[in-house]
């Protein structure tokens, strides 16, 4: 998982690749092509289509699907999609980094111990454990029965169905994906290393700064690569948490396909969506290739 | 001469970081709360009479034993398993094979299929899962578990083969050649000495094709049919309804799988070390 | 991660998988069902099963449109089909529904006339009556002890965050024309431009939006008031009669769920079959017992009990005549785009 930072490694230096090396590593090549590229495309060229009346998609040409992605209400939504993930992402790092950290930090028993604790929560549906929020959150759940009966509250609170349901879920589902790749850098960081920036006089705050994160930030790159993208499309949590009233981009595009029947807008939504994906990595990558080669 | 000074007491200086220690453990021990809060919802309500999931109506285990007669959710368990079992089987052969030939060849096109590859782990799996449908329903493809499976591997592959690539990277490359010295082909090679060493990572890589493909909602949503309907679409669709306490049962019974298998093969481990 | 036991593991997998995969090949006598989530219970289902030995995959979908848009998607391919009468009406003009064979319907006689023939399918040639329900308010009379008569009612600024509302656009739509005195099929720009201002507040007041289970927040007391399916308002009446039902005096629609076989159906035998399962007036009783809609069953009716009769919600109290929905051909599409963008501009 810690190799994720580095998706493009230069091709180990090898034999050139004859003949027998191209046909073996024909499916590889071909599956990519059949079902990374051409539905991409396909969902390309819906994008400029029309649909009829039923909702079935006609090969006419139209700008149309583009020119409404534009209209200040989706791009608002984009925003706000961008918003929870961003903010999903960030507490997972404020809360996930101290742990990973301890995790890293312990002997070799109580280490693996604490990492499979991480673990076993994935192994049932992140859907039923959702479920199992809505069953806390409820006016008349858990954390109200709680509160009121501890007299912190005297009416039940309104938790379920608010942004910040949403979160709670989204926190929850992904936490461990950023966990664990932190873990793993953490777990590769010499202990000495961080002694002899203590030994040098740097205090607590200056040593995290200055040599833990910059130690660790491999793992903390790719835990939010591992939370940030899938929490932006996520539309099983917003649906479930936050009662379908506070629409991210993962919803619309769902309901383009599946209520509105307007497969060509929602093709366009995706486009976007795809392409403001790959402007960001672009940037990141260049970022990060000028700042290792001086 | 002059007596060079002890150097300062150890934990004088480090009881900051004793501290620090200690703020960690408890924050850990919160996060792990949090963690484990809705796990113990589930176990206790699989076990409560009441059907709604509301108040605590008295000890069962009338969920655990109608869950084998329920036979939308044996389905819908049978259905994810096969689902995940191939994208596994599927996944590892591309990713293992994969991660060698690029390892060992210098490819014309080398970089751009190596971003290739990364593409479906970073791309939404929303944009995955229409544009995967719009291909299948183009050509025609009725959804079932082929376009399922097919839909999965895309996504779960890339995990082997970065993992196998990553120890690949470790590898000492007298290994191969020692191999080949001794007579073997390449397959051979291959097959007898790359293989066993890259097993950690093959198997790590399997685990998490398994898991992810077990778990996956969003992209099997557009791309499967009823017929082959797995556990997570069968639980969104009845998220909403009220969720059957079967279904809390059944992630009981997950968890508990999960942690005896694993106690079980450390056991195994444990042995395998003490024997010679 | 894990640290696991030998490599044979895959190899057992990989036999399991081959042995899981085995029985599926066999099993043709099945036939795909595309209906409404929370409509059939399981024991219909499986009685179906056990005297016909055809198995029933039962695919589910939360609004008409979804059904719709999933039906001509075509990744599936449906033997038999469950739209409200408006949907089927377009499948009808659209030919998309096979003609069915009366002579493998002797059920059909069970049902009441006045749920037959009806403006959709006006020769009953392609659809049959599954259940009809109308479209109405509930009321938490707990919580709420100020008289609640209309849809004006309902979405006053003093219930705001207390509602919860079938997700469905034309529905959404429906009720801000009868407010504002329209009637329900006369969708054009020019109404529709005059109910997005009201629509836009009421939607600020909405606290849910859930076509699947709306009673589920109502039972929870999430929320204290709901427009939503009759059915549904049955179930909660007969829960608790606190929740009480009123057709909007705005005025007020009914829809019928219909049974259809698509164009593309592979087992339209075994199709036939199960319609006419359904019409048996003991099976129709089931399905009433447990989703307590508008049976439209004559014959199933008689073996009704009194209380069930008594539901309100289930057979509103009156001779009150209902509109129904018809199908609406560009101008639907007016209708998804409006309530999109304004729930989307909250």
């Amino acid at each position: 998982m810690h190799a994720l930072s580095d998706t493009a490694p230069a091709p180990a230096g090898g034999r050139r690749a004859g003949v027998m090396a191209w046909l073996l590593l024909a499916p590889l090549g071909l599956w990519l092509v059949l079902f990374v590229v051409v539905p991409i495309a396909g969902l390309a060229v819906y994008s400029f289509c029309q649909r009829d009346d039923l909702g079935r998609v006609i090969y006419d040409f139209t700008w149309e699907n583009y020119a409404r992605v534009f209209d200040p209400i989706y791009l608002r939504i984009l925003g706000r999609s961008v918003g929870y993930a961003a903010v999903t992402t960030v507490i997972c790092v404020a809360v996930g980094y101290p742990v990973a950290w301890f995790i890293a930090r312990q002997r070799s028993p109580l280490r693996e111990r604490l990492l499979l604790l991480v673990m076993i929560p994935f192994w049932t549906s992140f859907l039923i454990r959702t479920y199992a929020w809505i069953a806390i959150l409820k006016t008349e759940g858990l954390l109200n029965g709680l509160l009121q009966f501890s007299g912190v509250v005297t009416a039940p609170l309104s938790l379920l169905y608010t942004p910040t349901a949403v979160i709670i879920g989204l926190v929850y589902a992904y936490l461990p994906f950023m966990i664990l790749p932190i873990y793993g850098s953490a777990e590769k960081l010499d202990n000495a290393l961080v002694e002899a920036a203590h030994d040098l006089g740097a205090g607590p705050i200056r040593a995290f700064s200055e040599v833990i994160i910059p130690l660790t930030w491999p793992g903390i790159a790719a835990g939010i690569l591992l939370v940030f993208v899938p929490a932006i499309g996520m539309f099983a949590i917003t649906d479930l948490m936050g009662g379908a009233q506070v629409p991210l981009i993962g919803n619309v595009i769902q309901n383009q396909f599946f209520r509105a029947r307007n497969a060509p807008f929602g093709a366009a939504l995706g486009i976007v969506f795809t392409l403001m994906f790959i402007v960001t990595y672009a940037l990141a990558h260049r970022r990060r290739r000028s700042s290792a080669s001086p | 001469m002059r007596p060079i000074p002890p150097p300062p007491p150890l934990h004088a200086r480090w009881s900051g970081l004793r501290l620090l220690e200690a703020g960690l453990g408890a924050w850990t021990v919160v996060v792990f709360l949090f963690l484990y809060l809705p796990i113990l919802v589930l176990v206790v309500y699989s076990f409560n009479a009441s059907r709604l999931n509301v108040v605590w109506e008295g000890f069962t285990l009338d969920w655990y034993g109608r869950l084998w007669d329920d036979t939308r959710i044996m389905r819908a368990l049978k259905n994810s398993l096969i689902v995940a079992g191939c994208t596994t089987v599927l996944s590892v052969a591309l990713g293992t094979v994969g991660a060698w030939l690029l390892h060992r060849y210098r490819y014309r096109f080398g970089r751009t299929l190596q971003t290739l590859i990364a593409v479906p782990m970073i791309m939404p799996e929303i944009v995955m899962g229409i544009s995967l449908l719009v291909l299948f329903t183009t050509v025609g493809l009725k959804l079932g578990f082929l376009t399922v499976i097919v839909a999965h591997t895309t996504f779960c592959f890339p995990f082997v083969l970065i993992a196998v690539q990553a120890r690949l990277q470790g590898m000492d490359p007298a290994l191969e050649e020692a191999a080949m010295d001794l007579g073997a082909t390449p397959v051979r090679a291959f097959l007898l000495v790359i293989v066993p060493y890259l097993r950690p990572a093959i198997l790590s890589g399997a685990l998490m094709a398994f898991t992810l493909s077990l778990d996956e909602l969003i992209v099997t949503f557009f791309t499967a049919s009823a017929q082959v309907a797995t556990l997570p679409l069968l639980v969104f669709g009845m998220a909403k309804v009220g969720l059957n306490p079967m279904l809390n049962a059944l992630s009981v019974l997950f968890i508990v799988a999960t942690v005896a298998f694993v106690l079980f093969s450390e056991h195994l481990r444990r042995l395998g070390r003490r024997a010679p | 991660m894990i640290p696991l036991p030998g490599s044979r593991a895959l190899a057992v997998l990989v036999t399991a998988l081959a042995l899981l995969l085995a029985p599926l090949r066999a099993a043709n006598k099945e036939i795909n069902l595309f209906a409404w989530s929370e409509y059939f219970p399981q024991s219909v289902l499986g009685g179906f099963t056990r005297e016909t030995g055809i198995r029933i995959n039962y695919e589910t979908f939360a609004s008409g449109e979804e059904m719709l848009a999933k039906l001509l998607a075509g990744g599936t391919a449906y033997d038999l089909v469950q739209p409200p009468d408006y949907i089927a009406e377009a499948l009808i003009r659209n030919r998309l529904l096979l003609p069915l064979d009366r002579a493998k319907l002797p059920g059909v006689s069970n049902l009441l006339p006045e749920y037959l023939n009806l403006p959709h399918d006006p020769e009953q040639r392609y659809t049959v009556p599954y259940m009809v329900s109308t479209v109405g308010i509930v009321v938490n009379t707990e919580r709420i002890k100020e008289p609640v008569t209309g849809l004006a009612d309902l979405f006053a600024p003093r219930h705001a965050g207390r509602i919860v509302v079938v997700d469905d656009a034309r529905e959404l739509v429906t009720a801000a024309l009868y407010v504002l005195g329209y009637p329900l099929n006369e969708i054009n720009a020019k109404n529709l431009a005059e109910a997005r201002p009201l629509l836009a507040q009421w939607m600020k007041r909405i606290k849910l939006y859930d076509s699947d289970s709306p009673k589920t927040a109502l039972l929870n007391g999430d929320v204290d008031l709901g427009y939503v399916w009759g059915g549904e308002a049955a179930r909660l009446w007969s829960e608790n009669p606190k929740f009480a039902y009123v057709i909007p005096k705005e005025g007020a629609h009914q829809f019928i769920d219909v049974m259809a076989i698509p164009e593309g159906a592979k087992n339209v035998d075994a199709a036939h079959r199960f319609i006419d399962y359904l019409l048996r007036p003991e099976v129709s009783k089931a399905i009433s017992d447990e989703f307590p809609y508008t049976n439209p069953n004559g014959a199933a009716r008689r073996l009704l009990s009194a209380e069930q009769l008594a539901n309100p919600a289930s057979y509103p109290p009156g001779n009150r005549k209902f509109d129904t929905f018809r199908h609406l051909g560009e101008t639907g599409a007016l209708i998804d785009e409006l309530i999109t963008d304004l729930k989307n501009s909250r």
